[in-house]
């Protein structure tokens, strides 16, 4: 078995799939916390410092954060809270507003599609078991808004993929996507059985409405009151969108998920720009993205990081994870799917290149956590 | 933790023979209403030093000695002698009578003349009928109404299996049925189902089966696998403290004689023949509850202006079979501005077939016609209270006559506690309380929300209830 020092050596100088030199790069900030009993916050303060801090994004801004509550939160794993395994932990939710009200933070707009409802956000974080009078109070200006469907808003968004799509031309998304000035993923360190990993890209095919992109989304024009998930859209090609959005390029040319859902992300990536990448690794899963996936763990990497491009955050975090974060497809964590980080970097999003990645604060070396063995 | 160690000392003390008197007790009970049932595997009078303390003084017997039925009137326990149809009854009731037994139990289905027989024959001596579901009802003239139908509650095994992210979680509960007969019949209820032959029963699943009578109001007959009984019987120390988690479980509904006698409430009603689909598992009410959604069952033949008071939705599940006067109060409901849902045109409520207490495929899918009607118009709203992160537990939601105090009971089906609930209540409250069977009483803080007021549970293990007054 290789050393930490020989496999930092080697992905760093894999030359498989070498980024686009084009491609922007920008620091990803890492930090230990190893259990939600440690200050949290502190952690997080710690982490946007080695950024150079949250002032000149945040200060007098709108900020939309979307946040990591996949699937619905009464299932769970061993019994276990949805935020020490799959979703994002409300501490780290909480630690992150308090972070961007002491940066300036305008209005800080917590966004999530919640699982097959189009009800409050609020209402699934009750249900998720979280203190939301507690998240309202840790900054000034804490809204939240489901963006499962047109939620606050009248009408939806447009975001066009600048360039070649990969899978549509464009996605309509809730306006809290478009209504603001500073957009960040906070996501959670875990697998995904689709795409291999869920980090801050993966994290944002959940902005996609299920009112449009849903099993049940209408034929013509949304369904505000979904009740499914986005599987028949979105992973297998079996139906378009609802009329009202833009429609598939090739509908009908691939229906593997593996190939599918990396695209889609790739794409969002490049439609709705993330400015702040933060993801938790405190306590997660391996093996899967949610407790219905088989075979799915509990992890504790104990670990937080944070990055001003996506790609390159979630190269890193890959990296943490134990993973060559430009293997291509049939190599581990990418076994069955395309590499959503290249595909992301095809768009010029930003660069998966390890080589070219400033990373501040504890190393790679000695935050790596192989979620592999 | 208090009340349950003080009543594993008590327990302890019975055991080393301290706290045994030599001389007889009176009764613990006055009457059969009191009575907190069991059924009891042992035959040695040794054996009753394990009801010392706790609340259950009933024990059911089969078979039945004199020197057992008066070792434990000693100890001010009654005996019901366990008849069952295949039996000698008549015989093995005059037995069980000459050996001093309290009472007979007729368990099983028994032709009416047989147990009217058994009744003469038992004279002042009470006869309890364990009857099936579909027949229980008509024993609204006896001093408990029973049934030895049950399902054994917990989550339901398929859904601790399954996967996928939607997860709605199916619960196996007796709630729905006992609520409707309750709503039926004043008597004292038990449920005597056992638990499932050749399975590993854990504690908690028999405190889930206390509490799961409990919570409605009616009483579960202890019954206890025979690997319990045996390692019971020989004083294992982890059987002795599971025993004793029972039987402080058990006690926690009995110190509470008053939530026996509020009444259910909820903005929903749901009238449905008690007779028919409401001795059913299973069946709307039980779908309903675990949507966490308030509903009382309203006996059609019950159904008056009063019977829904302060109801602002009601589902009729038989309309083909209501009386025009019954009709009529529908309509006065609908004039006032009440909703109202009834079943598609043609639809009856299904009585139990058979041994049936449950729900065939069939069944469910004729059911979820009306169920996706009824899950569309109440949606999110607040019909009384409003329970999150609750997937795992089911609720009774209960009111006092002068409508002053209100007690949520919540039972946590889960193999694991439940923390960080949050209980959102229509209603103008002042004080809130948290009470656990393990002594705990302490005052939560109210918040103001949308529509009422909130409070948040940090940890509900099997049981627990939020006592509300104005």
């Amino acid at each position: 078995m290789m050393t930490r020092r020989e496999w930092i050596a080697a992905i760093s100088a894999a030359p498989l799939l070498r980024a686009a030199d084009a491609a922007p790069v920008a620091p990803v900030s890492i930090a230990k916390c190893a259990s939600y009993d440690e200050d949290v916050t502190a952690r997080l303060g710690l982490l946007f410092d080695q950024l150079g801090g949250l002032g000149s994004l945040v200060r007098g801004k709108t900020v939309t954060v979307k946040i990591n509550m996949t699937g619905a939160p009464s299932i769970r794993l061993q019994g276990l809270a949805p935020a020490v395994t799959h979703y994002v932990h409300p501490k780290v939710v909480g630690g992150l507003a308090y972070h961007l009200g002491q940066a300036g933070a305008r209005r800080i707009r917590f966004v999530e599609s919640a699982w097959a409802t189009s009800g409050p956000l609020e209402e699934t974080m009750l249900d998720s078991g979280w203190n939301v009078r507690a998240l309202q109070s840790a900054a000034a200006g804490v809204e939240f808004e489901n963006t499962n469907a047109l939620g606050k808003s009248k009408t939806y968004a447009r975001f066009q993929v600048p360039g070649d799509a990969y899978m549509y031309p464009a996605y309509d998304l809730n306006r809290a996507f478009e209504d603001t000035d500073v957009f960040v993923s906070l996501a959670k360190l875990k697998n995904h059985a689709t795409c291999g990993v869920t980090l801050s890209l993966k994290n944002c095919f959940g902005s996609l409405p299920a009112s449009i992109y849903g099993d049940n989304a209408g034929v013509d024009e949304p369904n505000e009151n979904p009740t499914a998930g986005r599987n028949a859209v979105g992973h297998q090609g079996r139906r378009q969108p609802s009329k009202s959005a833009p429609q598939e390029l090739h509908f009908g040319a691939n229906h593997d998920p593996g190939y599918r859902v990396p695209h889609i992300v790739a794409d969002i990536s490049a439609s709705r720009p993330i400015h702040l990448a933060v993801i938790e690794g405190v306590e997660s899963i391996a093996g899967g993205e949610g407790p219905w996936i088989q075979g799915v763990r509990t992890v504790k990497p104990g670990v937080l990081l944070a990055g001003l491009n996506p790609v390159c955050t979630d190269a890193v975090a890959a990296a943490v994870m134990g993973y060559n974060p430009r293997a291509a497809r049939g190599a581990a964590p990418f076994q069955t799917c395309d590499n959503t980080l290249l595909l992301a970097e095809g768009h010029g999003v930003g660069a998966a290149d390890l080589g070219r990645i400033d990373v501040r604060g504890v190393s790679i070396a000695q935050a790596l956590y192989r979620y592999d063995s | 933790m208090r009340g349950e160690r003080w009543l594993c000392v008590l327990v302890c003390l019975a055991l080393s023979g301290l706290a045994r008197s030599q001389s007889a007790v009176p009764p613990r009970w006055s009457k059969p209403a009191d009575w907190v049932p069991a059924r009891w595997p042992w035959p040695d009078a040794a054996s009753l030093d394990l009801v010392a303390a706790g609340p259950l003084n009933c024990l059911l017997l089969r078979p039945v000695t004199a020197d057992f039925a008066a070792a434990a009137a000693s100890r001010g326990l009654a005996t019901l002698a366990v008849v069952v149809p295949s039996d000698d009854v008549l015989a093995t009731v005059r037995r069980a009578l000459s050996a001093k037994v309290t009472g007979i139990a007729l368990e099983g289905d028994f032709p009416e003349d047989l147990a009217a027989a058994v009744r003469q024959l038992a004279r002042a001596a009470p006869v309890v009928e364990l009857a099936p579901r579909s027949r229980m009802l008509a024993n609204s003239a006896g001093p408990v109404l029973a049934t030895y139908q049950g399902v054994w509650p917990g989550m339901a095994e398929t859904e601790r299996l399954r996967a996928g992210p939607s997860g709605s979680v199916w619960i196996d509960t007796n709630t729905g049925f006992i609520r409707a007969a309750r709503s039926w019949c004043d008597l004292p209820l038990w449920i005597a189902n056992r638990p499932p032959a050749k399975t590993v029963v854990t504690t908690g699943r028999y405190l889930q089966a206390i509490a799961d009578a409990g919570v409605s109001g009616a009483r579960w007959v202890v019954a206890l696998d025979d690997d319990f009984a045996a390692r019971l019987a020989r004083r294992d120390p982890k059987a002795l403290a599971d025993w004793s988690r029972m039987l402080s479980l058990a006690g926690y509904f009995e110190r509470h004689p008053e939530w026996r006698e509020m009444r259910e409430y909820g903005k929903l009603a749901l009238v449905q023949d008690p007779a028919k689909g409401g001795l059913l598992s299973g069946g709307i009410l039980d779908m309903i509850a675990v949507k966490q959604t308030p509903v009382r069952p309203i006996p059609r033949q019950r159904l008056t202006p009063g019977s829904l008071k302060d109801a602002s939705m009601a589902v009729n599940l038989d309309a083909a079979s209501l009386t025009p006067e019954e009709q009529a109060v529908l309509h006065d409901f609908t004039r006032s501005g009440g909703t109202l849902l009834t079943g598609p045109p043609g639809w009856t409520d299904q009585a139990p077939a058979g041994d049936a207490i449950t729900l065939d495929r069939s069944e469910l899918e004729r059911l979820n016609d009306i169920w996706r009607e009824v899950n569309s118009m109440v949606g999110r709203r607040n019909l009384g209270v409003r329970l999150f992160n609750a997937a795992s537990m089911l609720s009774n939601f209960l009111i006092s006559s002068d409508g002053r105090t209100a007690v949520l009971n919540l039972v946590n089906y889960s193999d694991y506690p439940v923390e960080n609930v949050s209980v959102h209540f229509l209603g103008d409250y002042k004080h809130a309380a948290l009470l656990t069977p393990d002594g705990v009483d302490k005052p939560l803080e109210l918040y103001k929300t949308d529509d009422g007021w909130g409070a948040d549970i940090d940890k509900v293990n099997v049981c627990a209830t939020v006592r509300l007054e104005q």
